[in-house]
């Protein structure tokens, strides 16, 4: 059938795409400095990820993704250095950050989605702000302002991981797949039923969706994402402080999101590359680089708020009317005006 | 026909609603039955819309009750009520915008097949969902690009097409408002034929407000006639034809010379 | 006690600028904060680098911020005021807020700069009000006079004057509005130049207690609050919220120091569940 061979060979281009941005990346990424920043960018892009379900499917503007970060970086943290009294393996600490934080995230999604979307969006804004104090003060459990550090090393499948370079490959994997899993929820009933509440409520309830408990499961969804996200951070850079969730931050996951696209996933991992590395690559203009960031932003917005994959489609969509208006025969319906 | 030995899919019991101090509804009381179509009309501001808002759960009666298939569901949500079988379109097709043709239906077809998301994400479709479709398709006589943008399409197809979302849904009854209206005289030959369809062929009880008098003399069992939010006559389309009530409410009283 | 009113007056000016963004134009403006920063070294800047006297400076720096306002106004809201996307203006207005906190940086430089108070005691510190057993910075009470005027004036004016009104019918239906004779652009920019001003009056007023730096703009997140809790619907739930947000946190710090943030965020929430119209309803309804 027509739908598996595209689906197949969709598959092939993703997987030599990925083994070829891997041995990009080798060969570009000499010191172990740059190695960092392309992991750290492959960490933010599942946070761009949950922005992508919350705000491109769902419609709903949160910057709860770093409060749900920190969250799991303190897990981590406090699992893998016996601080409770309990000293876990780091890969068994960071796995448990999924259904503990599935659930705190369904909880507080809960009680913040009962709110209409602008307030909504304030609510998250507050929530990030309370748990930046919380995490700045509250020594027993986050360390306070010097934070959390001595994580240990990570061993996966019994190979150690001593430094970036032997996290970039799993990094890698990972946010492909976890990209795929996003993906894939926007093929099915879920991601229709996501992007029905973001569009046109009223149709989405007479269509049987609930779209109060389908916000609600986006956001869980997002939160473990941004869990899992934090808790990568805390194993690679072995220490963890809340000046790295504060609400500055949380803007920057949001426009990660949509310089790719919002609307698409591998815009996601496109917006979190770009925003990562380019102020490394403009190291000079280092002044000036914020302030270009800022007026891109707005710029960005005014001209493609659709993002680059928004960009992308576009094209697509008029290569295709082109030759749809060149063919004889295309889709005239009868009786119509 | 002997309606009376079967239930009614639904029944309103003495429905009012007023909002401020405006009545939209006072003491309304009707029943559609399986496979039956009935026509709710009444000159503009009557409440028909209204009324169809509280059927679907949009908004809530202040007094009076409605059963679906026998079930009280005066105090069900409204996703509850899609879910059981009560299916709608509007004046306006509400649509998606920012998604494709094909999964502006197949939200439809998802409620129609009761797929849960996790089935969805695991793999599990609507098998009937294109066979479906082609039957509709060739009584609504169009074909269209399934990736194409829903805007793409004129005013009139996304009409009779919010209709068959609907359909794909499976719904035990259907309140369709005002689909006549836009449609030039071919579509709404089709709207007649596929609103028959569902009513014979899939015992689907339809609900359908229009302004139109042919359509509704013509496709109509049975008739409701609201008068700012008071039913005044109901009935078959001739005794309705012929009751000076409506003939008042739609035309105005004759001067007495 | 004072603290907390004056700090809820610099919430209430900002917050008042935001709804009356909200309302007259429509747009939720996340760069508020970093408008009256700017404000603050403009007015710094005249102060003591143009070395104006301050009465000259005043109408000064009124005049810079009709300029920033209008600026402010073609670069973020003109381009996006048909944007398909919500969410897209206020994401533009968080670029903008990070771009404004640059621009002052490059401008006047990263430290911060200190303005002195209104009114000063003989060795140049911001003088205090002795009242029994209490001691009250005047600066405070200036800027609850000051903050306090500005606030009347304005609301006189949204509410009660006719051009209050034209401003407002411009945004809910700019097309009926120009039907009308109500020209819409002009009286948008009219918002955006007298919210500027009250930003910057607000910047100039709260200076001499924070220190002119490029991160006073967070003071916003707590108008945000202020404005929910008193209810998107008028100025004066706008200004209450705000107050109270004010005189919360002075009391929270007295009471938690380093939680007064979570004091203030968890009020805020717990509002948004309970009482999520706030403490004042909307006139406006939606039609279902």
């Amino acid at each position: 059938m027509k739908n598996t061979k595209k689906t197949c060979l969709k598959g092939i281009l993703l997987l030599l795409g990925t083994i070829a941005f891997y041995f990009v990346v080798r060969r570009v990424c000499t010191s172990l400095y740059t190695m960092m920043v392309v992991n750290i960018a492959l960490i933010y892009t599942l946070i761009a990820y949950s922005v992508s379900v919350m705000l491109g499917m769902g419609g709903e503007l949160s910057f709860a993704g770093i409060t749900f970060m920190g969250g799991g970086a303190f897990l981590v943290a406090n699992l893998t250095t016996s601080r409770l009294g309990l000293q876990l393996p780091p890969i068994a600490a960071f796995l448990l950050t999924i259904p503990f934080f599935a659930i705190i995230g369904f909880v507080v999604g809960l009680i913040l989605l009962r709110l209409k979307s602008t307030f909504f969006t304030f609510s998250t804004i507050a929530l990030v702000q309370m748990s930046y104090t919380i995490y700045n003060n509250y020594k027993p459990l986050f360390g306070g302002p010097d934070g959390i550090a001595g994580i240990p090393t990570t061993t996966l499948f019994g190979l150690k991981m001593m430094d970036y370079y032997d996290w970039f490959p799993w990094l890698l994997g990972f946010a492909v797949l976890i990209g795929l899993f996003i993906n894939r929820i926007r093929t099915t009933p879920m991601g229709r039923s996501l992007a029905s509440c973001r569009d046109n409520e009223t149709a989405a309830r007479v269509l049987g969706v609930n779209v109060y408990m389908t916000k609600v499961l986006a956001f869980t969804i997002a939160a473990v994402l941004s869990a899992m996200a934090g808790g990568l951070y805390a194993l690679q850079t072995k220490f963890v402080s809340a000046d790295m969730f504060t609400y500055a931050s949380s803007t920057k996951y949001i426009i990660m999101a949509m310089i790719g696209g919002v609307q698409s996933t591998i815009g996601a991992f496109i917006g979190a590359l770009i925003v990562q590395v380019l102020p490394q690559l403009l190291k000079s203009f280092e002044g000036y680089l914020q302030l270009f960031w800022g007026v891109s932003i707005v710029l960005l917005m005014v001209f493609m708020p659709e993002g680059i994959a928004g960009i992308f489609r576009a094209t697509v969509r008029r290569m295709k009317n082109k030759k749809k208006k060149t063919a004889v025969e295309g889709g005239v319906p009868d009786g119509g005006k | 026909m002997a309606e009376n030995s079967r239930q009614p899919v639904l029944r309103l019991d003495s429905i009012c609603k007023s909002f401020g101090g405006v009545v939209t509804a006072k003491d309304v009381s009707f029943s559609v039955y399986p496979g039956e179509i009935k026509g709710l009309i009444g000159p503009n501001g009557a409440g028909k819309t209204t009324m169809m808002n509280m059927i679907s759960g949009i908004y809530t009666a202040d007094s009076g009750e409605i059963f679906f298939e026998g079930k009280n569901i005066t105090k069900t949500p409204d996703y509850a009520r899609a879910r059981m079988g009560i299916g709608r379109t509007f004046q306006t097709p509400r649509f998606l915008q920012r998604s494709s043709i094909r999964d502006n239906l197949l939200i439809g077809a998802d409620l129609g097949n009761r797929i849960g998301f996790l089935q969805g994400f695991l793999g599990k479709s609507s098998t009937n969902f294109q066979s479906e479709l082609d039957e509709m398709m060739e009584i609504l006589h169009f074909r269209f690009d399934w990736d194409d943008d829903i805007n793409s399409l004129p005013f009139g197809q996304r009409k009779l097409l919010e209709i068959v979302r609907s359909l794909l849904s499976h719904p035990k009854v259907i309140l369709v408002d005002e689909p006549a209206a836009g449609l030039n005289n071919k579509e709404i030959e089709y709207l007649m034929e596929i609103l028959r369809m569902a009513a014979k062929k899939r015992n689907v009880g339809v609900l359908l407000i229009e302004h139109s008098m042919d359509m509704i003399m013509d496709i109509c069992e049975s008739i409701v006639v609201l008068c700012f939010g008071v039913p005044i006559a109901q009935g078959t389309p001739a005794e309705i034809a012929t009751n000076p009530a409506v003939i008042e409410a739609y035309l105005g009283r004759e001067d007495d010379d | 006690m004072v603290n907390g009113v004056a700090m809820g007056m610099v919430y209430a000016l900002l917050g008042m600028g935001l709804i009356l963004l909200v309302r007259a134009v429509g747009i939720l403006n996340f760069a508020q904060g970093d408008l009256m920063m700017f404000g603050a070294y403009i007015a710094a800047c005249l102060l003591l680098d143009v070395k104006l006297p301050l009465w000259l400076m005043l109408p000064v720096a009124a005049l810079w911020f009709a300029v920033i306002g209008i600026i402010f106004m073609f670069t973020i809201y003109w381009p996006l005021r048909k944007a398909t996307y919500s969410q897209a203006t206020i994401i533009a207005t968080m670029g903008a807020s990070i771009a404004l906190q640059e621009l002052a940086k490059l401008i006047w430089g990263s430290q911060p700069r200190t303005l002195q108070a209104l009114i000063q005691t003989a060795d140049g510190k911001s003088a205090v009000l002795r009242l029994g057993a209490t001691t009250l910075q005047w600066q405070y009470l200036i800027i609850i006079a000051v903050g306090g005027l500005i606030i009347f004036l304005i609301t006189q004016l949204f509410e009660k004057l006719y051009a209050g009104k034209m401003m407002q019918a411009a945004c809910q239906d700019s097309y009926a509005a120009n039907l009308l004779g109500v020209p819409s652009v002009l009286t948008i920019c009219a918002t955006y130049i007298i919210v500027m001003c009250v930003c910057g009056t607000c910047g100039f007023l709260v200076a001499p207690v924070f220190m002119v730096r490029s991160t006073l703009g967070t003071l916003q997140l707590r108008a945000f609050a202020g404005v929910v809790i008193g209810g998107f619907g008028s100025i004066k739930g706008a200004v209450i919220g705000c107050l109270l947000v004010g005189v919360i946190e002075s009391f929270s710090t007295m009471a938690f120091s380093g939680y007064k943030d979570v004091t203030v965020f968890l009020l805020l929430i717990v509002f948004l569940i309970f009482r999520p119209n706030g403490l004042f309803k909307a006139k406006i309804g939606d039609k279902a």
